[in-house]
């Protein structure tokens, strides 16, 4: 590891000897700076965050999970690269942050949740989070909050194309490949992803020891062993490819399809002692989701309408020799394939400064056919009943009017009603306000309130074994306020905020055991109020000896506490924090740019996560403070034909020995260059 | 540099530096000799907490995870039950793929039994031999206990998912819980499956009572109500079969040597003489709105433990009954609890 930071640093000395100059490699730019009292009428009282470009375009290897955790408060629970990715926001859980995909849901139908490990942020243009009550805009269900992603078509005129190539530590390679076209009426983009990793990190195991053993079966010694990451290995492959038309009279056309298939291992347990050859687990996952929509303005009115379906492949394998052989034979192989198809209709109509209005409906149909096929009953020799097939249709409808009475006041309400299958959800209703409090310097007070209903999953009612038909939606209550502020000159500028909010979510759904052996089931049990703090401040300045400096931060404080009813007698967990979220939470990036060289700094520390709903301090009952920190320098280089960046990253720069999810442990300091290509066809 | 300066450098590195605190556990001495009560908690699925709780009835006092304090390191994952034989005790951790042997009195590991993916229960033969069941290999591993090796695997005709072992003379009697519904019987001396007896669905118990006749729980299912079934292990025949109401299947049957009763639960905990010809009509412990997880009865004083996983996610508890149903004493242990090993004088 260390000869491979020794010849990164070597690759990244040779830079300066190359430079030239390079216009295109660069996408960091300074954040648009709003000017005061100019505030969007869609955005009246919205709490949103955009995730910057600089973060969605730092890696090709990067997910967005990655670029959540460092541009954002959102808290991703993950356990490394190419793992299961979940979000907790406003400490709430995975189910409740609810994300979009040009406009179409991305939520499994059967789980609730996004993996945002597989979404790589060099597919995503657009990625904007809408916290809380604002989230009621996007669609219902966010009781955390709402993240829209989106394609766009591509900037540059003419034909272009980038090319960049990953290697990093543990046989980790990455690929990526686009080609676009922008014409004056057709555009189309195709993106190509692949990367594949033996993930075999080396890490001191100190949760399971190994022992010296005599042939006579008595241990003589034990230590930590040094071991390798076992059956991570994986492979991920996307594909995306957008069309966009304009017709003469302002129709916009566009089509976006993406493929993405991939085959992961599942790391084992630091603490099993079973072999790879003994047992593997795998993910196989392949998908496709393609959206196409129609939109034009007609004077004050936009309207447009989409179309989309996804298909869902899921595999989840485990398999086992007890002899150790390698000859496995499947004793779980869970399989789920789903088909969603989408509709959405939308308008917009703002008929003078003061007002606008929108309404928009989205249609789901969602069929799922789910289980686990390596279940035998041993007493009929056939597959055991453990398969449910389910179809749902799906319906939000929405409105809003937003008003603006005077230029320093904003006022909005939203309501939302949503159907899933014979049942409905009572009205979503939400009210923003937002007050110009300072001209000088934009200073902005926001405040938003929201009545949200999520319904239960698939999964949650039909599941076999378990499933419960009776469930009830979980019912949140949310408010927040913030202040914001903008401030430019020529040289420098500097945004920040800081929001205050306040949720209780009631019928929480929960999956506890039933008097049946092994067999849990979901009840609406829970109750959490969850509250806190976010703050956010962005500045960036370029010196006048032309150095650019960048920072972009973030710091959440976030309280979620079950204030349900006691379980028995006995239950210490009321009035405790949530499992797996962390208190305290903040990340930051820093960059400095000069010629054609950036440097950039990432830091991201979050408070001990208790493992246990008691809250107990235990080696057992929590996980450390996380704190990491990542190093990249990059140099862009010009040639007459082509541009060329190079890129080496540093990764767990103190080289911490560490877990951020008990029995898994993470990757010591590692590293990764990265070469991009961009041809200049006619562009010289 | 100034002073405030320099203090802010250094704040700054720590805060970047800081260790993140994962490292070698320190190890403890303990010497618990005597009697003891060990408790299995089975921690969460893929969650790598399980860990093993002590409780010493005389002084009423318990030690938590003293496998990692003893040892350093972490059972494992899903802590399923635990044996005491020839002076060792036997800690069967199911999804680490796992037994270790411990002594119970230092609770420092001796050895460790592998080569098992997902053992269940651990059973003595004889001096020399154990057997071991396993969620998904459908054969029973052969353990030398001298030196802690597979010797063999008895071939179980397909059926995976053997649990409890209960041994009469040369045949041993083992139940297959998920999707099946037999009683497996093999010969210990030729070490193969001999017989077959087929009970209702799942059945997840299985003890050997004062009379000699065996006792299995079923959990049942549509068309099938749950219920206990009384077997005479000589001929295989089905003496009486107490069915439940489909609601409350009963499950971790165990048995009171000294007065020769059952014990189960079924929603509330209940508890029947062994030569009894109905179901009782009151329950010794009723329900109190979370599932019992555990029971475990001391041989020596016929004492109950019941435990109460609450939310499966915090301390349990573990309540203490004379044998005439008196409370006697609380005790917190670890996640989830599912089965009792007592160590006798």
């Amino acid at each position: 590891m260390f000869r491979s930071a020794a010849i990164l640093l070597a690759l990244l000395c040779t830079g300066p000897v190359l430079a030239q100059h390079d216009s295109t490699a660069r996408t960091v730019a300074i954040e648009q700076v709003e000017i005061a009292g100019v505030r969007p009428m869609k955005e009246i009282g919205v709490q949103r965050t955009v995730l910057d470009s600089a973060i969605l375009r730092e890696n090709i290897s990067s997910s967005l999970a990655d670029a959540l955790s460092s541009g954002s408060t959102l808290f991703i629970k993950s356990y490394g690269r190419a793992t299961l990715a979940t979000a907790s926001f406003r400490g709430t859980a995975p189910s409740h942050t609810q994300v979009t995909w040009n406009g179409m849901k991305m939520n499994s139908p059967m789980l609730g949740q996004v993996d945002f490990s597989l979404i790589p942020s060099y597919f995503v243009d657009d990625a904007s989070i809408y916290h809380g009550a604002s989230s009621v805009g996007i669609t219902g269900g966010g009781l955390g909050g709402a993240i829209t992603l989106g394609t766009k078509e591509p900037d540059a005129q003419g034909f272009s194309m980038r090319y960049v190539q990953g290697v990093g530590s543990f046989t980790t390679f990455d690929e990526f490949l686009r080609l676009s076209y922008r014409g004056e009426r057709w555009s189309s983009s195709t993106r190509v992803l692949v990367s594949t990793s033996e993930n075999d990190f080396r890490y001191r195991n100190y949760d399971s020891k190994q022992f010296v053993i005599g042939a006579d079966g008595q241990i003589s010694g034990d230590y930590y062993p040094l071991q390798r990451n076992r059956n991570g290995a994986f492979r991920d492959l996307h594909l995306l490819q957008e069309l966009y038309y304009t017709s003469r009279q302002g129709d916009r056309f566009s089509l976006a399809a993406w493929y993405l298939d991939t085959d992961r291992g599942l790391a084992m347990l630091s603490s099993d002692r079973n072999t790879t050859r003994e047992k593997r687990n795998s993910q196989t996952e392949r998908t496709l989701r393609a959206v196409v929509s129609w939109d034009r303005l007609f004077g004050g009115l936009k309207a447009g309408v989409r179309a989309g379906y996804t298909y869902d492949d899921l595999r989840y394998l485990m398999e086992s020799d007890p002899d150790g052989l390698g000859n496995f034979t499947p004793i779980t192989d869970a399989r789920s394939r789903i088909h969603t198809f989408f509709a959405r209709a939308e308008a917009e109509y703002a008929p003078n400064e003061r007002w606008m209005f929108a309404a928009n409906v989205s249609a789901h149909q969602h069929r799922v056919h789910s289980g686990d096929l390596s279940l035998i009953d041993a007493t009929s020799g056939r597959r055991a009943d453990t398969l449910y097939r389910q179809q749902r249709f799906e319906l939000s409808a929405f409105a809003s009017a937003k008003w603006r009475p005077v230029p320093r006041l904003g006022i909005a309400a939203d309501l939302r009603w949503e159907l899933y299958g014979n049942r409905t959800t009572p009205l979503i209703p939400a009210l923003f306000v937002d007050w110009l409090l300072a001209r000088r310097g934009n200073v902005v007070l926001k405040a938003s309130a929201a009545r949200n209903y999520r319904y239960p999953t698939l999964n949650d009612l039909y599941f076999q074994p378990g499933g419960n038909p009776d469930l009830d939606p979980e019912r949140g209550w949310t408010w927040d306020t913030g202040i914001e502020s903008s401030l430019k000159n020529s040289r420098s500028s500097l945004r920040l905020s800081a929001t205050a909010f306040d949720s209780r979510i009631d019928d929480w759904i929960l999956w506890i055991a039933t008097a049946k052996q092994g067999v849990y089931t979901p009840i609406n049990i829970r109750r959490v109020h969850s509250y806190g703090l976010e703050g956010k401040l962005a500045a960036s300045t370029v010196t006048s000896g032309g150095w650019r400096l960048l920072f972009d931060g973030n710091l959440a404080w976030t309280r979620s506490i079950n204030r349900g009813d006691k379980f028995s007698e006995a239950d210490e967990s009321v009035g405790k924090q949530l499992v797996y979220i962390p208190v305290w939470s903040a990340a930051c990036t820093a960059r400095v740019m000069w010629r054609r060289w950036e440097l950039s700094y990432k830091w991201q520390w979050y408070s001990e996560r208790f493992t246990m709903s008691d809250n107990n301090l235990g080696v057992l009952g929590r996980v450390a403070p996380y704190l990491m920190n990542d190093i990249a320098l990059e140099k862009s280089l010009e040639f007459r034909h082509l541009d060329l960046s190079i890129k080496g990253c540093i990764y767990n720069l103190f080289n911490e020995e560490y877990q951020s999810v008990l029995g898994r442990p993470m990757p010591r300091l590692n590293a990764a260059v990265f070469i991009g290509i961009t041809p200049k066809f006619g562009k010289r | 540099m100034n002073r405030w300066t320099s203090k802010l450098l250094w704040g700054l590195v720590l805060l970047a530096g800081a260790c993140m605190e994962y490292g070698p556990q320190p190890e403890e001495a303990f010497d618990r000799s005597g009697r003891g009560v060990f408790i299995t908690c089975e921690g969460n699925f893929m969650w790598d907490n399980a860990s093993l709780s002590y409780y010493d009835p005389r002084t009423r006092e318990v030690e938590n995870n003293v496998f990692l304090r003893a040892n350093g390191m972490k059972l494992g994952d899903v802590a399923q039950s635990m044996a005491l034989h020839d002076g060792k005790g036997y800690v069967v951790v199911n999804n680490s793929g796992v037994i270790y042997v411990i002594d119970p009195a230092t609770f420092r590991i001796t050895g460790l039994i592998e080569e098992v993916v997902s053992p269940r229960y651990i059973h003595f033969v004889d001096e020399q031999t154990a057997y071991v069941t396993d969620l998904y290999d459908p054969r029973i591993a052969v353990v030398d206990t001298r030196t802690n090796r597979i010797r063999s695997r008895i071939d179980m005709n397909g059926h995976r998912s053997t649990e409890r072992m209960v041994q009469v003379g040369s045949r041993l009697f083992v139940n297959c819980w998920s999707y099946d519904n037999k009683i497996l019987v093999v010969d210990t001396e030729t070490e193969q499956l001999v017989d077959s007896l087929t009970v209702g669905w799942q059945p997840n118990s299985l003890v050997l009572d004062g009379n000699g006749k065996l006792w299995t729980a079923t959990e049942g299912r549509d068309g099938e109500a749950p219920a206990l079934w009384r077997i005479d292990p000589a001929t295989l025949e089905i003496e009486r079969r107490f069915d439940l109401p489909s609601a409350n299947p009963p499950s971790k049957l165990a048995l009171d040597a000294r007065n020769n009763r059952l014990y189960f639960i079924a929603r509330d905990v209940w508890r029947m003489e062994a030569d009894a010809e109905s179901l009782p009509a009151v329950p010794f412990l009723p329900y109190t709105g979370t599932l019992y997880y555990g029971l475990g009865i001391d041989p020596d004083t016929g004492e109950v433990y019941v435990a109460d996983a609450i939310d499966y996610v915090q301390h349990a508890v573990v309540y203490r009954f004379t044998p005439e149903g008196g409370a006697v004493d609380t005790l917190r242990v670890g996640i989830t609890p599912g089965s009792f090993c007592f160590k006798q004088r």
